[in-house]
């Protein structure tokens, strides 16, 4: 096992080397004056062209990127061309934010996801197995955006339970919270679902039930643990994609994490925190698929990658 | 297998205590800015964090918001966009407005104690001059003598600046300017104490009516009330600056009564018209919408095809419609609370018949196409730029909205690549000047604000010569010839002067729509006794 997490982190970092790339060569392509930006919306030239040249924005592209890189590699980002703040502290100082969202989600998203998928399985075209259908149906489909929305209204408009947006205590995060693991909650019962519908008729399921199990200890125990395996790998990919910043969530919640951090940087054409958030965020994604791959062979003795 | 199994539930046990103690951990440990914003303070908001607190380093509106409160310069703005005294009392012009003599305000001290002086004013200049700050605004100031030399690294000081002892400053300019004390209300040309610490956008120190508390990006910022204000303490104690990006969350943030004022959504006008009348605050903001009309491409080179877009466009309808009412119509590019407008002035009538004649004298008399660009970020004015689409088709000119981001079409746009572009331009300070310079001086072609690239000798010289005339009165009837000519030559189509909507709630009171961004300084707003 420590074999393969040492090959695949080694891995890792022609990876990112290509991310860094793309991103950079990307970046220079897009359209947008980085300096523009920063003058704001009314300037002389003479100033624009002197920022241009403490910027290195005048240098050739592979000069530009070997500067870059040689400070990746003594581990500095950069400062944002708008804030002048290191990237890295920017990040370092949101992310946990993002990841309080994510882990919150996500439970929520285990949680309800896990059990609505499972106790439909039980009786197939029963009643739970619709109701729980339909939540899922209904998680996938509507827009995270008009959700968000929704749940202010109701619940701090209207009921005033809680508040509308804000980061803070356990209150701040249940909306949110709630909007971002929508989407997981419904897949993984359908997938659950479906991975128990597979399970439940094998033959040590019959057995575990012949040799006298209750029904919850052969449901909660047996089988589920071998549906584990395409429920990893949704959880996987969606912890992914939470902890890289979920723009609009964190947007409608005023939220202050990575991805509104993202989304500004972007706006404003800032090139190094654009950069160095790739890849921050590039080495997070990483580390949690290599974390659902040791998962799989966990959970599941007959996957071997050596 | 059963050893495999029970490593397994291990693995998966602790995963998820840890998941749930780090959440826990991360919940349970601070009750933040947003839960405490409410309350008996006042709250504020911004779209997005400012820059810095360094005055050296706003460039734009929210963070030079943030300066206002904290910040004062040798002059400054209040909320109708007036000039009003500020870290200087009193001014002095020579004949010519090339030399100006600003005497300071007795017994002012920044928020650490240290009494302001005058060498105070010529440091911090040159501190935003200095290239080393990456300054990027620095427009206010350059029409000191010198200071382009010194921004450009070819001058070891900046030499129009004079400290005349402890009291006094006297800049000498490189020419006349009349204007030149609002370019001293400018943020960037706020006074910083003598020594400033690195992390100074961090942790600022001014002369302001608000003392620095706390910033959590993205989060909010907070201030306490300055209880040594030259200008007499705020009468709130604390106020709050929260970071909340979506209008539609900030209008359920004042409903939930956690924030003290808020710019109506546009979707929401009606409803907030009906239902809370009382709570609504207008003001005739600094700002125009036009659409800047390419003067050096294609048939927009020929005035009659410009006059005729004018003419083909029916914009006291778009103003109805897709704008809810919220504006004036434009018949120039001065607003109309700002002296040089000329209210007597009528607006490009809607008349498709004069459109298309004009157009067949022109040479056009079965159209073009032309793409107008808008950024994809800003709802209403996409709508704008469709109602126009449509409008222009009805005269033969074949429209293609070009959608892109903000950045991109900005850039766009400077560089003279587009025909046309929805865009909107806010006063930077309160003076016709502002309206003109920027927007149609031929120096100002592309970042300098000309996106039409109008360029017209006559109109030039007499902008020049009204920001070298003293007397008010002269000045003002040049503002109105010069935004007659231009209009006259229809370098834009002319859309409105927007109106600005906001609601204030019932729990304060004394505060009021600013026309300016930096005239906010909230020291008259109060948490309404009992209420």
């Amino acid at each position: 096992m420590l074999r393969l997490v040492g090959r695949r982190l080694l891995a890792t970092i022609p990876t990112l080397f290509g991310v860094l790339v793309v991103a950079f060569l990307l970046l220079n392509v897009v359209p947008g004056d980085p300096v523009a930006e920063m003058v704001g919306e009314r300037a002389d030239s003479a100033t624009i062209s002197r920022l241009r040249a403490e910027l290195h924005l005048d240098d050739p592209v592979p000069v530009q990127f070997g500067h870059y890189l040689w400070g990746v590699v003594r581990g500095d980002l950069g400062r944002s061309y708008i804030t002048q703040r290191p990237v890295l502290g920017d990040l370092a100082e949101r992310f946990p934010k993002t990841l309080q969202l994510a882990g919150a989600a996500m439970l929520l998203a285990v949680a309800c996801g896990i059990t609505l998928g499972v106790l439909a399985s039980i009786r197939p075209g029963g009643w739970i197995d619709r109701f729980s259908m339909l939540i899922a149906y209904v998680g996938v489909s509507f827009p995270v955006y008009w959700v968000g929305l929704l749940l202010i209204l109701l619940f701090a408009v209207a009921l005033r339970w809680l508040p509308p947006s804000g980061y803070g205590g356990i209150a701040f995060l249940v909306l949110p919270a709630l909007t971002l693991g929508m989407r997981s909650i419904a897949f993984l019962a359908r997938m659950t679902r479906g991975a128990m519908l597979d399970i439940l008729p094998s033959d040590f399921v019959r057995t575990a039930r012949a040799k006298g199990l209750g029904e919850r200890r052969v449901i909660g125990w047996h089988a589920l643990r071998n549906a584990l395996l395409p429920i990893i790998t949704v959880l996987g990919l969606d912890v992914g994609n939470y902890l890289t910043g979920s723009i609009l969530t964190e947007t409608i919640f005023s939220w202050p994490g990575v991805g509104r951090y993202v989304l500004l940087a972007i706006q404003k054409r800032d090139l190094p925190a654009i950069q160095g958030s790739i890849l921050f965020l590039s080495v997070i994604f990483v580390l949690v698929n290599l974390l659902a791959d040791v998962l799989y062979a966990k959970a599941d003795p007959r996957v071997a990658y050596d | 297998m059963l050893r495999h199994l029970l490593r397994t539930v291990n693995l998966f046990d602790t995963a998820k205590r840890v998941l749930f103690l780090c959440v826990l951990a991360a919940c349970g440990g601070r009750t933040g800015g947003g839960g405490q914003a409410g309350g008996r303070g006042l709250v504020y908001y911004e779209r997005d964090d400012p820059r810095s607190l360094d005055p050296a380093l706003s460039t734009d509106v929210t963070t030079g918001e943030m300066i206002a409160l904290l910040f004062d310069g040798l002059t400054q703005f209040d909320g109708d966009g007036r000039l009003l005294p500020a870290l200087s009392d009193r001014w002095t012009a020579d004949r010519t407005g090339q030399r100006y003599v600003f005497h300071l305000r007795p017994g002012v001290t920044f928020q650490d104690g240290r009494p302001l002086v005058a060498a105070d004013v010529k440091r911090s200049f040159i501190r935003v001059l200095n290239p080393a700050s990456h300054g990027g605004r620095v427009w206010p100031l350059l029409p000191i003598a010198g200071a382009a030399d010194f921004a450009a690294g070819r001058a070891p000081d900046v030499r129009g600046i004079e400290v005349l002892g402890d009291s006094a400053v006297a800049f000498t300019l490189t020419e006349p300017l009349a204007i030149f004390p609002k370019f001293l209300a400018m943020p960037v040309a706020s006074v910083v104490p003598s020594s400033v610490p690195t992390d100074f956008g961090q942790h600022p120190v001014g002369t302001g009516p608000w003392r620095f508390v706390a910033w959590e990006h993205d989060d909010y910022l907070r201030f306490a009330k300055n209880p040594n204000y030259w200008g007499g303490a705020p009468l709130g104690d604390s106020l709050t600056v929260r970071i909340i990006p979506e209008a539609l969350t900030r209008a359920a943030e004042f409903q939930a009564g956690r924030i003290s004022v808020v710019e109506v959504p546009f979707g929401e006008t009606k409803k907030w018209e009906q239902e809370h009348p009382d709570w609504l605050k207008r003001k005739p903001a600094l700002r125009a919408v036009y659409v800047p009309l390419n003067n050096r491409r294609g048939p927009l080179r020929d005035r009659r095809v410009r006059q005729a877009i004018n003419h083909a466009v029916n914009v006291p309808e778009i103003l109805r419609t897709v704008w809810n009412g919220r504006g004036a119509l434009a018949a120039g590019a001065i607003p109309p609370t700002l002296g040089g407008s000329d209210p007597a002035r009528l607006p490009y009538a809607y008349d498709t018949t004069e459109a298309r004649r004009l157009l067949r004298a022109a040479g056009y008399p079965n159209g073009f196409s032309l793409q107008l660009w808008r950024s994809g970020t800003n709802v209403e004015m996409g709508r704008v730029a469709q109602a126009i689409q449509a409008q222009l088709a009805a005269v033969g000119i074949q429209v293609e909205i070009v959608s892109r981001d903000a950045s991109s079409m900005r850039e766009a746009v400077r560089k003279g690549d587009t025909d046309m572009a929805i865009t909107d331009w806010w006063a930077d300070y309160p003076d016709a000047d502002n309206f003109l310079y920027p927007l149609f001086h031929s120096a100002s072609f592309g970042p300098g604000g000309n996106y039409s690239f109008y360029g017209d000798r006559l109109t030039d010289s007499l902008i020049l010569v009204a920001r070298r005339t003293v007397d008010q009165a002269a000045r003002e009837a040049l503002y109105r010839r010069i935004d007659d000519r231009v209009f006259q030559a229809a370098p834009w189509i002319y859309l409105w002067f927007p109106v600005d909507l906001w609601a204030q709630h019932p729990s304060i009171d004394g505060w009021d729509v600013s026309v300016i961004f930096n005239g906010q300084h909230w020291t008259k707003v109060r948490v309404a006794p009992g209420r």
